[in-house]
This record gives C-alpha cells, sequence and structure tokens, in this order.
C-alpha cells in the first residue's frame, strides 16, 4: 500500500488543498491499487480510468473549493446511472446487451459537484439482491480481510475498494442491509441514512423503493460525516424529505453526545434461530465501551422486533419490487426477460412477485407502516438506541448462499440467519450504522449496529465519533 | 345565541378564553342549529351530543380551540368505541364502530375541540358528491337541488350552514377542495405528510390522502393546520417544518409571486363551464391588481399527462379492493357485491385486477410526473386554476346507469380534472370561494403552491380574503 491509499477521503482532500498532491497522482494511484487488487478481489464491474484521467487533468485550482477536490472515488453499479456510462446491475442482460444508462441519478451528480472523480463501478449481486457479492456476471467479490470469505453484499465491490485501500470511500446502497453487511464483513463504517434523506431520483423516489437508500461506505466517522453533508438534502419533486439537520453533520464529529440510553439486543427478531457468539460478543463488547462512556445500557428492544413473519411480509415486497425492476429493465432493452436472463433466484423472485396483486401490496405496506409505528415507539418512549450486531454470523464462506439446484429460493432462505438485524430498519425507515468495533478469533471484522430515531442520523455520527476516538479499530485491510 | 352561527372557530375559541361564553353555551347552540337545519342539508348522520355535553361541561384540554363544537367526517379521524362506517351500508348493518382513537383526532381533541357528531360522506370517499345508499344525499345550503360535493360533503354543508365554524375533511383526489368549491367555503389540502395517518395507515400505503379542516376563514386554517402537523412517532412521510407558526402567516406579506394560470382541462376529460373560467380567471387578475406577477398563459405543460388518469385509476381502485378486504377482516365477514353500492364494487373488481407490478409502475409514473411538475415551481409561486370544472351538479348528476356503474366513475372526471393532479405530487392547494355564479352558485378557484408550502398559500389566501371577503355571503339555509 502507498501512502496516499491509507489517507481517508478527507486526508487525501486536505493534501490536494494543501497542494502536496495533485489529483492526477492521487487518480494515478488508485488506478494503480485497483489493478493489483482487482484479480485477487474483484471490487469492479466495470472501469474509466482513462476517463478518470482524463478529469483529474481537468480538476484544477477552480474547483479547489469543493469539498474533495479531484479525491478518487467509486459508486456502485446499482441504482446509480451515470448518462452515457455502463450501468449493469450485476445483471447478465444488460452487460451483455452493451447498455448505457440515459440519466445521471441525483446522487451521482451530487459526488461529481463535490470533486470526486469516480475510478469505477463496483460489483453488486444481481439487482443487489443479495446480502454477499457473487453474481453469475462477474463471479464473486471477495474479502479482503480472508479472501475465502465474502466481503458482504449488496454492496460488496465497494466494500472490498475500500477496505482494500483502493479509494477511501465509495457509493453504496442499502435496501435490507445492504451498506451496513459490508460494512460488517470488511470492517468499515456504514451508515444506512432515514428513508428520504438521500434523493433516489430522478428515476426513482421513496414511493416505489421505499426500503433503499443510497449512500457511502468508508473508513472514518468523518468522511461518513462529510459525504453525508454532500448527498443529504432534497432533490426537486422528492417524495420523501427526511427532516433537515440542525447544523452540517460535520459539526456532530466530535460533539459530545449527551448520557445516552442504549438497549442491547442479541437475540434474533422474531425469536427464533440463534445468533453466532461472535457477533453477540460484538455487540456486548460495544456495550461495555458505551457504559465505559458513560451511556446507560440495558438488555431491552423494542418488543415489536420480536413479532413473527415480518420476513414473510418482506418477502412478497421484495419479490414485488425485484418483478417491477426486471420488467423495467426488458421495457429497457427493448424485449421481455426470461428466466435465462436472470440468474435463478431472480427469477424465482420474479415469479413470486408476479403472483402478488395491487391489494396485496397495499395490505403489505400497510401492514409494514402499522409494525413501523410500534417499533419506533419504542425511541419515542426514551430510548436514544438500539445496539445490536450487524450480522447474525461472521463473514460466510464464498459459495456459502449458492442455492441447490432444485431451490433456487434456498440461498435467499438461508440468508435470512446471516442477516436478522439489518431489515427491520429498512421497513421503518430509521438510520442504522454498523461500525467495526470486534474481531472474532480468527481476525475477521464483526460489525454492530446502532440504531436512532427517524431523522437522528446526527446522535449516530456523535456517539460513531466517540467510539471512533476512544476505541478505534485498524482502517485497512492486509494487501493482498 | 342564533348570532354566534357565523362567528368563526378562532372567535368563538377567543369568547370561551375571554368568559364571554361557555364550552356548553356554544356547543348547545351548535346542536340547536343542527337540530333545526340538518333534516335539510342531511349533514350529520351520527350524534354525540351527550357526550359532547359531557366533555364541554369537564376540563377540557387547554389548547387553541378549548370549547368550539365541530363535526368529523365518517372516513378518518376515528373515535375508539364509536360508529365509523365509511360511508358504507357494510360496516353501518355491523354497527362497526373503530377500535381507537386516530392520531388525527387527538390532535384535534387535544387542541379542545368538542365533537358533536359525524358526517355524511359517499362510500369509500369514493365521489366527489355526497349521495351514499347508506345514509342519502347531502346538499348544498346554497340550492337544496345541487350537491354539497364530496367527498367531505356532509362537513362542508355543515360548516357553509353555520352549523359548526370547522369540519374535518380529508382529500385524496380533491375531497376537500371540491365540497369547498360547491358550498362557498376555505378548503386547505395540506402536503403529503402534513399530519399523522396513524395508528392504521400511512402515507406510503395511501399516498394520494391528507386531511385538514373545512372552515370558512383563511385564519381558522392556519390554526387548524397549526394544531395538526406536527408528527407522530413512526409516520413514514413528513413534510417539511413550517418555519413559523402558521397563524402567523395570516396577515403577513406574501412579497410579489410569481403565478400562473390554467382554465382549461389538463386531463382531456371534457371542457370546462364558463363560470368557472370566469372565477379563475377574475382571481388571476385580482392577484395582478395586488401587485403579483401574473402571466395568463404559464403553466405546468407535465400537468397535460395522458396517462395520469390511468395511474389515478391503478391507485385509487388498488385501494379501494384493499379498503374492502379490510373491512371484511375486521368484522369477520367478506365484503360481497350485495353489500356495496355497484360503483364501489364495480371499481374494486377492477382493483383486484391490478397487479403488485402494475401498482407500483403507476406510482412510478405518478413520481415521475411529480418531479416534471414540482420543476415549474422552480420558476413560479403560484397556480391559479378553476376549484372544478362544472358549478355544483345536480343530486344524482353522478347517478350510473345500472348496467354500467363505471360510467358514473368517467362522469365524475369530467366535474373534477383540476384537483387530483394535485394529491399525486403531493403539492399543497386551497380553494376559495372568490367567485359566484350569476345564479348565486358558489365557484371556488385553487391555488397550487409548491411542496411543503402551506405558508405561502395562506399568505396569499389571506391577502383574497381581506381583497375580496366572502364573509357576509349567507346561504339560503342556514342557521
Amino acid at each position: 500500500m502507498d501512502d496516499l491509499g491509507t489517507l481517508d477521503l478527507t486526508g487525501q482532500a486536505e493534501a490536494v488543498r494543501s497542494g502536496q498532491v495533485s489529483p492526477a497522482e492521487l487518480v494515478e494511484a488508485a488506478i494503480a491499487r485497483a489493478e493489483r487488487v482487482q484479480p485477487v478481489l474483484r471490487p469492479f464491474a466495470t472501469t474509466r480510468f482513462d476517463r478518470a484521467r482524463e478529469e483529474a487533468a481537468f480538476a484544477t485550482a477552480s474547483r479547489m473549493d469543493a469539498p474533495f477536490p479531484g479525491v478518487p472515488f467509486a459508486l456502485k453499479d446499482l441504482a446509480c446511472p451515470v448518462a452515457g456510462e455502463p450501468s449493469h446491475e450485476g445483471m447478465r442482460a444488460l452487460a451483455e446487451a452493451g447498455y448505457h444508462a440515459t440519466v445521471t441519478a441525483h446522487i451521482a451528480r451530487r459526488f461529481a459537484q463535490a470533486g470526486l472523480i469516480v475510478i469505477g463501478r463496483t460489483t453488486t449481486p444481481e439487482l443487489g439482491i443479495m446480502p454477499v457479492t457473487e453474481p453469475a456476471l462477474h463471479g464473486p467479490s471477495r474479502n479482503p480481510w480472508d479472501p475465502s470469505r465474502t466481503p458482504g453484499g449488496s454492496s460488496g465491490g465497494s466494500g472490498v475498494a475500500v477496505a482494500a485501500g483502493v479509494v477511501a470511500a465509495a457509493h453504496a446502497s442499502d435496501g435490507g442491509g445492504s451498506i451496513r453487511i459490508p460494512a460488517s464483513c470488511c470492517g468499515l463504517v456504514g451508515l444506512k441514512p432515514s428513508r428520504g434523506r438521500v434523493s433516489v431520483g430522478p428515476a426513482s423516489g421513496e414511493l416505489t423503493r421505499p426500503l433503499s437508500v443510497p449512500f457511502v461506505l468508508a473508513r472514518t466517522v468523518r468522511d461518513v460525516a462529510a459525504l453525508l453533508d454532500v448527498a443529504a438534502g432534497p432533490e426537486i419533486g422528492d417524495p420523501v424529505q427526511a427532516p433537515p439537520p440542525r447544523r452540517p453533520y460535520r459539526q456532530e464529529v466530535g460533539a459530545e453526545p449527551e448520557q445516552l440510553r442504549i438497549g442491547l439486543m442479541t437475540r434474533r427478531p422474531g425469536g427464533a434461530g440463534t445468533v453466532h457468539p461472535d457477533c453477540v460478543a460484538a455487540a456486548e463488547v460495544a456495550a461495555r465501551h458505551l457504559e465505559a462512556l458513560g451511556h446507560v445500557v440495558e438488555v431491552t428492544h423494542p418488543a415489536a422486533l420480536d413479532e413473527p413473519a415480518r420476513m414473510a411480509t418482506f418477502l412478497g415486497l421484495w419479490a414485488s419490487y425485484a418483478s417491477f425492476a426486471v420488467d423495467s429493465w426488458g421495457r429497457e432493452l427493448g424485449r421481455e426477460l426470461g428466466p435465462g436472463d436472470t440468474e435463478p433466484l431472480t427469477w424465482a423472485l420474479v415469479e413470486i412477485g408476479r403472483t402478488v396483486t395491487a391489494p396485496k401490496l397495499l395490505e403489505a405496506l400497510c401492514d409494514m407502516e402499522r409494525w413501523s409505528r410500534r417499533v419506533q415507539q419504542w425511541w419515542a418512549d426514551g430510548w436514544d438506541l438500539l445496539l445490536t450486531p450487524t450480522l447474525g454470523e461472521p463473514p460466510l464462506r464464498i459459495g456459502e448462499l449458492d442455492p441447490p439446484a432444485d431451490n433456487p429460493l434456498g440461498g435467499y432462505q438461508r440468508a435470512a440467519s446471516f442477516v436478522p438485524f439489518t431489515p427491520p430498519f429498512n421497513q421503518t425507515g430509521q438510520p442504522a450504522i454498523s461500525l467495526p468495533l470486534h474481531r472474532n478469533a480468527e481476525g475477521l471484522p464483526i460489525g454492530v449496529q446502532l440504531v436512532a430515531a427517524y431523522g437522528r442520523e446526527d446522535l449516530l455520527l456523535q456517539v460513531a465519533a466517540q467510539l471512533e476516538q476512544t476505541v478505534g479499530w485498524p482502517t485497512l485491510a492486509p494487501a493482498p | 345565541m342564533t348570532d354566534l352561527a357565523f362567528r368563526d372557530a378562532t372567535e368563538q375559541a377567543e369568547m370561551v378564553r375571554s368568559g364571554q361564553a361557555s364550552a356548553t353555551e356554544l356547543v348547545e347552540a351548535a346542536i340547536a342549529r343542527i337540530e333545526s337545519l340538518n333534516p335539510q342539508l342531511n349533514a350529520v348522520i351520527h350524534e354525540r351530543y351527550d357526550r359532547a355535553r359531557d366533555e364541554a361541561a369537564s376540563a377540557l384540554p387547554d389548547g387553541p380551540f378549548r370549547g368550539v363544537p365541530t363535526l368529523f367526517k365518517d372516513l378518518m379521524c376515528a373515535l375508539e368505541g364509536e360508529p365509523y362506517h365509511f360511508g358504507t351500508g357494510f360496516l353501518k348493518r355491523h354497527g362497526f364502530r373503530a377500535p381507537y382513537t386516530d392520531n388525527l383526532a387527538r390532535r384535534f381533541l387535544d387542541a379542545g375541540f368538542v365533537c358533536l357528531g359525524r358526517t355524511n360522506a359517499p362510500e369509500l370517499g369514493l365521489l366527489p358528491v355526497t349521495e351514499p345508499s347508506a345514509y342519502g344525499p347531502t346538499h348544498t345550503p346554497w340550492d337544496p337541488t345541487r350537491t354539497a360535493g364530496g367527498s367531505s360533503g356532509g362537513s362542508a354543508a355543515a360548516v357553509a350552514a353555520g352549523l359548526v365554524p370547522v369540519a374535518h375533511g380529508n382529500d385524496g383526489g380533491g375531497s376537500i377542495r371540491i365540497p369547498a368549491s360547491c358550498c362557498g367555503l376555505v378548503g386547505l389540502k395540506p402536503s403529503r405528510g402534513r399530519s399523522s395517518l396513524g395508528p392504521m395507515t400511512g402515507q406510503l400505503t395511501d399516498l394520494l390522502v391528507v386531511e385538514m379542516m373545512l372552515t370558512r376563514s383563511v385564519r381558522d386554517a392556519a390554526a387548524c393546520l397549526e394544531v395538526i402537523w406536527r408528527p407522530f412517532p413512526g409516520d413514514p412521510v413528513i413534510a417539511p417544518f413550517p418555519e413559523r407558526p402558521y397563524p402567523a402567516e395570516v396577515g403577513a406579506d406574501p412579497g410579489r409571486l410569481r403565478v400562473g394560470v390554467l382554465t382549461r382541462n389538463p386531463l382531456g376529460t371534457g371542457e370546462v363551464h364558463p363560470d368557472c373560467v370566469a372565477a379563475a380567471t377574475g382571481t388571476a387578475a385580482l392577484l395582478g391588481e395586488l401587485g403579483h406577477r401574473v402571466e395568463p398563459d404559464a403553466w405546468p405543460k407535465a400537468l397535460e399527462n395522458p396517462d395520469l388518469v390511468g395511474v389515478f385509476s391503478a391507485i385509487w381502485t388498488a385501494g379501494a379492493a384493499a379498503t374492502l378486504d379490510a373491512f371484511g377482516a375486521a368484522v369477520g365477514e367478506p365484503v360481497t357485491a350485495a353489500d356495496t353500492e355497484p360503483l364501489t364494487w364495480a371499481l374494486a373488481e377492477a382493483g383486484r385486477q391490478v397487479s403488485a407490478v402494475q401498482l407500483i409502475g403507476a406510482v412510478g409514473t405518478a413520481q415521475r410526473f411529480s418531479r416534471e411538475v414540482a420543476a415549474w415551481w422552480e420558476d413560479f409561486d403560484l397556480l391559479v386554476t378553476p376549484t372544478l370544472a362544472e358549478p355544483p351538479l345536480p343530486l344524482g348528476a353522478l347517478e350510473p346507469p345500472a348496467d354500467n356503474p363505471m360510467l358514473g366513475f368517467a362522469r365524475a372526471a369530467q366535474f373534477v380534472p383540476f384537483t387530483p393532479p394535485f394529491n399525486v405530487t403531493g403539492q399543497p392547494a386551497i380553494s376559495l370561494p372568490l367567485h359566484w355564479s350569476d345564479g348565486g352558485l358558489p365557484i371556488g378557484v385553487q391555488l397550487v403552491a409548491a411542496y411543503g408550502r402551506e405558508d405561502l398559500l395562506l399568505r396569499v389566501a389571506a391577502q383574497l380574503e381581506e381583497a375580496r371577503p366572502w364573509s357576509q355571503r349567507v346561504p339560503p339555509l342556514h342557521a
């Protein structure tokens, strides 16, 4: 690893502004790291090195007032199109058609306006459906801490690129845990913002994508805060707009939180099934750190999280959205997609989704809204944070979620014990952050999740910075 | 105390605060007015006089409307243990009672309002007139042969006739603005997410519907909005918070606004009646006289979207089907064709044919439409349109032929082309009683602001109210 790669995004921006390094040098070094890492860990779906070099050459003094002038970055290849550039969402059908996007996502535009230079698009499982990143299109992406393990998903490529030091931060998105899961597996900071905090427009909106929020994976809390200042805030016509923060998120880093009331939950939501002892230990270790900081931690959680059958509701919604996505891509490609165009799991979800009627979808959504009210009442009743393991298991071995040939849903069903803690907060729309506070005996990162009330990213950043300052974590994986 | 009838809620609250009148006196007077006029209007379908009397005599919450009588629509604004029928014969037959007090009713009760009963609504609130089989038609007090509009027709008739100063309504396609237009009232549809739909639903499911009070004065609209805007835990969509209390907008200078005008039917579902065109152009001229920059040919071209009727139908019909399913589950007996009006059943049947994927597609189209429409407000502050395409319809005008119940819905689309687009976009819109036909019928004017900008609507509405006051206009049927 070269020295530039050890800097976080904020550090690289300072180095550019002070004249220690040029954007061209930063980008060239990032490309060199990408080329070294890609054959082993496969973080990238597509790269745009030459365009990044051109953009770096033009990142002149006029852009020095941008927050991240000429600093290299990566976009996840999912729901973050850039007009005229490839956008494949882990789908062979799109890659083989040589599909290029026709619109630019608002968040991609904001990253560019912030000075960030995109060197490539990172891997995702097909349509971002799975919590591991092993699309048939690219083969598996691998965890920098142990290449026999998954970096998690669906933002696995971004997790790899950041943990391996190719870029200091990368775009990611979370519809069931897809920021927090790779953050846990790769030892990163993964904040899923509140619903409506970051625009999913112009192509989409929260009324059709109520579960999914775009944001980033990064190594430091200050980078997450600074990037949230870039990404947060409504675009014209956004249907859901989270309440604006009282001050810039950067100012939360270092701001002392009040004494917080924190509930600790280490058993699986819904009751059934076990949580791996390493993951239980991670949350308990974090609880002790938080107590040492003066916060109050009690073993308690919202009772509504124990209501069964949440995953069944989630499946109906998830399958309907998958079905809609495949139909939409078919329209975009000018032909109807069939079972041969997707992975077996995706197609199985498409078929489930097609059996759902509109009134049933509304019933599921309404059920989700009612349940979300019951869950969030716990925060209204005076609790500040819920502390859980991010995952139910340490990073899975590559291929562990491969479905048996006779049951394409097998891997998806198996995933439930890996990711029991993250999907509930996509349904409630609350902000949640995974912090790399623990390692198991094998040295694998084990994340812990903190969940705040809707709109309270400020509180998550305060306490995350406090833990980073007092406990800390290794910032980079060993070089491959 | 008949002179109370046309005092607005703000004034009645002040009378209680200053000791000029007691809550009991206000409530008794309102009950007397309802008793005398309701037989002609059919606005109130459930009375709760004894409870109201008890509440008025007890220590009411010390809110801004302490002791002021009101009415709640028979659709949302649920009160635990009390009749709650959504205009359906089905729930009426089952004697259904609400199992909870909802968040909205909680806000109104906490504000000190005393609810005297529930008002008439069409079945499931599906139509822009109020003529449910279960409870019969509501008449506008301006002409008993005509509709009070719908779906909040009972509340509108009650307020217009002076039974109560304000009454609850909700708006999923125009159901506050339409009866406001037909009854000569102020009808503010707030932004999506302005008030809670909890605990039973939320704005991801019911994305078109918002709640408010129908009022006679702009200051009452502002004060009522102030009562309901704060979110409850778990509300999935929360409109941007106001910068200052809404009542402070009344009398505040709106500045020089950039105003566009739309008088032709953007959905292409029919012609616009000259009275309605005149209402909008007259208001545009008045805004010009008040110093605003009016561009008579400027309006969001994106409103002219041929897909919008289909989008609205998919959302509306799927919602009707889901609602009937929920009612069936609530009473433990499925709703059948015989339990509903023919149009309701036809809509629900249509909704059952819509797939989840189609619904997501329709909502996706709605979102794109909303972004395109919202972009116009980057250059303008206000759009002026007629609220309706026709004066208040004669009673029975939407009654469909027995062999084609859906014709009633098609006929409704001719009547209300201007209001539904802003349920889709979630923008705030207000109907003001600024015009009257030669025959003395109220013709409302709709003003539409950008998402979250009720503050601006209230400022300009107050300015128009002062420039062309309507408070002296009293309908033939009045208390």
